[in-house]
């Protein structure tokens, strides 16, 4: 009993921890291009099936980069960026009224009646140069030193790793 | 049969074709527009700005500004240096003169969205952006960042290192290593000088088109030409293949920094669920690739490159709330 109330005391304590994981329990999300689905979370471990661009899935859990999802033929891990998460949401109505009601939508004369300021097109257009706001953004300006000692306040070591290129064949 | 299969995939390329075509006339309008439209005057601002950043006086003798004037000048740039005003060298913009139209840029921007009255948020923002600007291929410039008041989902960069992204776009972030990620991508911008490199484009183009009369040239009006009216420059659209390279850049110099580096495809996919209908996204989606497509691009990219990268750090616990 002891030992029970324990571990229920253990796993509160590290639900912040794990909250992207807890909050997967029931997620569906969407193949973003045809993968190997593998049995493991390693790029060669054995694979367990594949699924297609825009397939519907469910993911189970999240290690590391890896995702474990369920489609209708197979379970198994596949990267993280194979996967957008959560259902593609359906075009809402009521977005485009509330942009409608606070002047923010078509491409007419757009006056902000809400007092909030936007940018849309027109609104930049019409912006005019602030020289407190830059001066003030100017002040905030840090030094590297300034940087160094924030990153050493968060424990934050640099790794070594070469800037990304782009995918052999990619186009983009 | 054969001949239906094959007609399929031409269909989809002709599509797209017509798509970029669209997209191509689009941006020509825009530019067309910003040229006959001058509605601000950006001659005093700018030069101020440019003096400023060069250490010059106003009163600067003609003679200087003769000298700065490029090699190749017109009957009217001929003009512009008797007016006893540094010519801003296009075609080879100095690090001041970079600083100097970001300046410019941002501070129009800042003109339609003023910043976050919270001095503790834009410290929390700076210190993130500083160290994540160290790690890129130009830790040299003076970074500065801002949150500016805005519900709208986006972030802009400005050449020289003037980077900003809205109260929105945070109010999306759950830690540190997210906020990493977007500024990284801003940063990628400004490091391969991509706003520039249009800026620069077009006001070549405006000098050969011969766009230049006596009267503007005579103001000195060349940057306003560039830029456009107002922060009508933030709202353009880059290449696809910029916003895809700022996308790889962006996390490669948050993961150096030592944070955990899937922070930026977090806010994409964040961002990916929103509706395209919904207004807070129009200008993002306009001028950016669908998330999705940056998610892909960005996971081909990285292939398995980060599979031996551990350790790096979210910092949810110092992540700064905004107070509304």
């Amino acid at each position: 009993m002891k030992t029970k109330f324990k571990s229920i005391l253990i796993a509160a304590c590290m639900l912040p921890a794990f909250y992207g994981s807890a909050a997967l329990a029931a997620e569906t999300g969407t193949a973003l291009k045809n993968d190997t689905i593998r049995k493991e979370p390693y790029a060669d471990a054995k694979s367990a099936g594949s699924f297609t661009r825009g397939e519907n899935l469910e993911i189970l859990k999240k290690q590391g980069a890896w995702l474990q999802v369920k489609t209708k033929k197979s379970t198994g891990w596949v990267r993280l960026l194979s996967v957008k998460r959560g259902t593609a949401t359906t075009s809402s109505q009521s977005a485009g009224i509330l942009a409608a009601a606070s002047g923010r939508a078509g491409t007419g004369q757009v006056v902000s009646t809400t007092g909030v300021r936007g940018l849309s097109e027109q609104e930049l257009k019409a912006a005019k140069f602030n020289e407190t706001e830059i001066k003030t953004m100017e002040s905030y300006t840090l030094s590297a030193d300034d940087g160094r000692s924030f990153a050493n306040a968060g424990k934050l070591k640099l790794i070594a790793f070469a800037n990304l290129k782009a995918a052999k064949g990619d186009s983009k | 049969m054969k001949a239906i299969q094959n007609t399929q995939p031409a269909h989809g390329v002709i599509k797209t074709h017509n798509g970029l075509l669209i997209s191509a006339l689009l941006a020509s309008l825009l530019g067309l527009s910003s040229m006959q439209g001058f509605a601000f005057d950006l001659k005093g601002v700018l030069k101020e700005a440019a003096q400023k950043e060069l250490g010059q006086s106003p009163e600067a003798p003609a003679t200087d500004a003769a000298q700065a004037q490029p090699a190749t000048t017109s009957g009217e740039n001929t003009t512009a240096a008797k007016a006893s005003e540094p010519e801003f060298n296009w075609k080879n913009p100095s690090k001041e003169e970079e600083i100097a139209l970001g300046r410019e840029i941002a501070g129009n921007l800042l003109g339609a969205a003023p910043l976050v009255k919270d001095a503790a948020l834009q410290k929390y923002v700076n210190s993130v952006g500083r160290w994540v600007a160290s790690q890129s291929e130009r830790p040299d410039l003076p970074w500065r960042f801002g949150v500016i008041e805005s519900e709208d989902l986006n972030a802009f960069a400005a050449p020289g290192g003037y980077i900003m992204l809205t109260k929105g776009l945070y109010r999306k972030l759950n830690n540190e290593a997210q906020l990493a990620g977007v500024l990284g991508h801003e940063i990628g911008h400004v490091v391969k000088k991509h706003q520039l490199k249009v800026l620069q484009k077009q006001q070549l183009l405006n000098i050969g088109a011969g766009f230049l009369s006596d009267k503007y040239a005579k103001d000195n009006k060349l940057a306003s030409k560039a830029i456009g009216t107002g922060a009508e420059i933030s709202a353009r659209s880059l290449d696809k293949s910029a916003e895809y390279e700022a996308d790889r850049l962006g996390l490669s110099y948050a993961t150096r920094a030592g944070y955990e580096p899937y922070g930026l495809t977090e806010v994409l996919q964040a961002i990916g669920q929103t509706s395209k209908d919904d207004g807070s996204v129009a200008l993002l989606f306009k001028t950016h690739p669908h998330p999705d497509e940056r998610l892909v691009a960005l996971g081909d990219a990285i292939g398995n490159k980060l599979d031996n990268v551990k350790n790096g750090k979210t910092l949810e616990n110092r992540f700064y709330q905004l107070k509304n």
